[in-house]
């Protein structure tokens, strides 16, 4: 998941649930059921855990671009301490 | 970035917030709601009317109630809890109130009864002073929620007096 | 096995800084739960003022695991409500109906007898012995609200105590390999 998409994902997440815990509410009061508010609402969490959660690709569609490796390039890693520290070993046989 | 289960927290926190803003909401929507509750009753006979060993009088009274109390459900309501209580006034207390009868509505179509009824629980006084005591029935009736604030209601549904002597 | 790896990554990877930073982290969450809890001590009046169902002696008004909240005014006590109260020689608070009441004339005092809705008899036979009624010092408070299922967390945390140390277990790792 990239930045954009995570934006998207918590965006939908928080409207999703909102959304849903309206309409189940308003459903229950109108009919007069608490079972059906906690029906609507629960399904609708379930749905919205489906969405929000996994790393769906669609989430993906803005990569970082990251920078290209321009210093390694002028500036090579000092070499490894180990051809140094052969010789010393060699000094204490 | 967010991992999964960092997103699955987040989901839970505010499915659980949104749940507990529902049902207090629900418990809200409640106080809007004002029953009209119609009941009566009326004192068939005096069974027994006592004096016990420990100077105690201990009546028994077969009574006749009919109550609706259809208008105290809403969609919020899980069960109303209904009972008949002696209420009177003695030298020694300032207020008594013994419950004589009580009875559990779970749904509307319950709630609506005629019934007569002997004390259920026994009808004792603190001393003796039963004796041509004007005493109330009252009915009260709790109303418990699904989720939420009890609401408690009562209303005065007959008065009789006791008689002078003994039986 | 690759998260468990890291996990033990970041623990050898610990700074004294980063412990410290969250012990304090740790320390204040406990101590706000601490301040909602006497908070709500204060505006409810009461000793305990959230309290589990343990029994089924008020079914089918309240179940095993679910929360009453209690609340303890100066109102005088009246029969049908609901009250916590506690039995001198017993640990448990018990939550049972008022369905006698007597108020005395000269010092206002009371005495009341509680049953629980799905018992046949009423109280007298929990009470100490000889004890025919309770006094208001008995009464922990009222019951004024109610949340259903809630309460199971704590049953099961206490009738199975391996469960609650699991909890702290992880809860413990999460908060000492998590890095923000």
């Amino acid at each position: 998941m990239d930045w954009q998409g995570q934006k998207l994902s918590e965006q939908l997440m928080q409207i999703l649930l909102v959304l849903f815990a309206t309409v189940a509410f308003v459903t229950g009061y109108l009919m007069g059921s608490f079972q059906i508010m906690l029906f609507i609402y629960a399904a609708g969490v379930i749905l919205t855990t489906l969405i929000t959660v996994p790393n769906w690709p669609f989430f993906n569609r803005h990569p970082l671009q990251w920078l290209d490796p321009i210093e390694a390039e002028h500036y090579p890693k000092p070499q490894p301490v180990a051809s140094k520290k052969k010789p010393t070993k060699q000094y204490q046989k | 970035m967010h991992s999964v289960l960092y997103r699955l927290n987040t989901l839970i926190t505010l499915a659980g917030f949104l749940l507990a803003v529902m049902c207090s909401l629900a418990s809200f929507t409640d106080t809007f709601h004002v029953p009209s509750v119609t009941a009566h009753a009326e004192v068939l006979k005096v069974n027994r009317f006592r004096k016990q060993l420990t100077g105690n009088d201990e009546v028994s009274l077969t009574l006749n109630v009919s109550m609706n109390l259809r208008s105290t459900f809403t969609w919020n309501t899980k069960q109303v809890f209904v009972f008949v209580a002696a209420e009177y006034e003695t030298a020694k207390n300032s207020l008594n109130q013994v419950s004589l009868w009580d009875h559990i509505i779970q749904d509307k179509g319950h709630a609506k009864l005629e019934a007569q009824i002997t004390n259920k629980y026994p009808f004792i006084d603190q001393g003796s002073h039963l004796r041509g005591k004007k005493i109330q029935l009252v009915l009260h009736w709790y109303i418990m929620p699904k989720t939420g604030k009890t609401i408690e209601d009562k209303m005065v549904i007959s008065d009789f007096r006791l008689p002078q002597v003994y039986t | 096995m690759g998260w468990i790896g890291e996990t033990i990554d970041s623990i050898k990877s610990l700074q004294i800084r980063h412990v410290l930073s969250q012990a304090v982290s740790l320390g204040m969450i406990v101590t706000s739960a601490l301040i909602i809890w006497k908070g709500l001590m204060c505006i409810t009046g009461s000793e305990s003022p959230v309290v589990v169902v343990l029994s089924g002696s008020m079914e089918p008004g309240f179940k095993r695991g679910d929360i009453l909240f209690l609340h303890m005014s100066k109102d005088p006590i009246r029969a049908g409500e609901i009250v916590v109260f506690n039995v001198d020689g017993r640990e448990i608070p018990i939550v049972h109906r008022v369905i006698k009441v007597h108020e005395r004339q000269d010092t206002g005092e009371v005495d009341i007898l509680t049953k629980g809705d799905n018992n046949f008899g009423d109280d007298r036979l929990l009470y100490a012995q000889g004890q025919l009624w309770l006094q208001r010092h008995h009464i922990m408070g009222r019951a004024v609200g109610f949340l259903p299922y809630v309460g199971w967390v704590t049953i099961i945390m206490t009738e199975k105590p391996i469960i609650k140390y699991i909890l702290i277990g992880a809860l413990g790792l999460m908060v000492i390999t998590s890095k923000d």
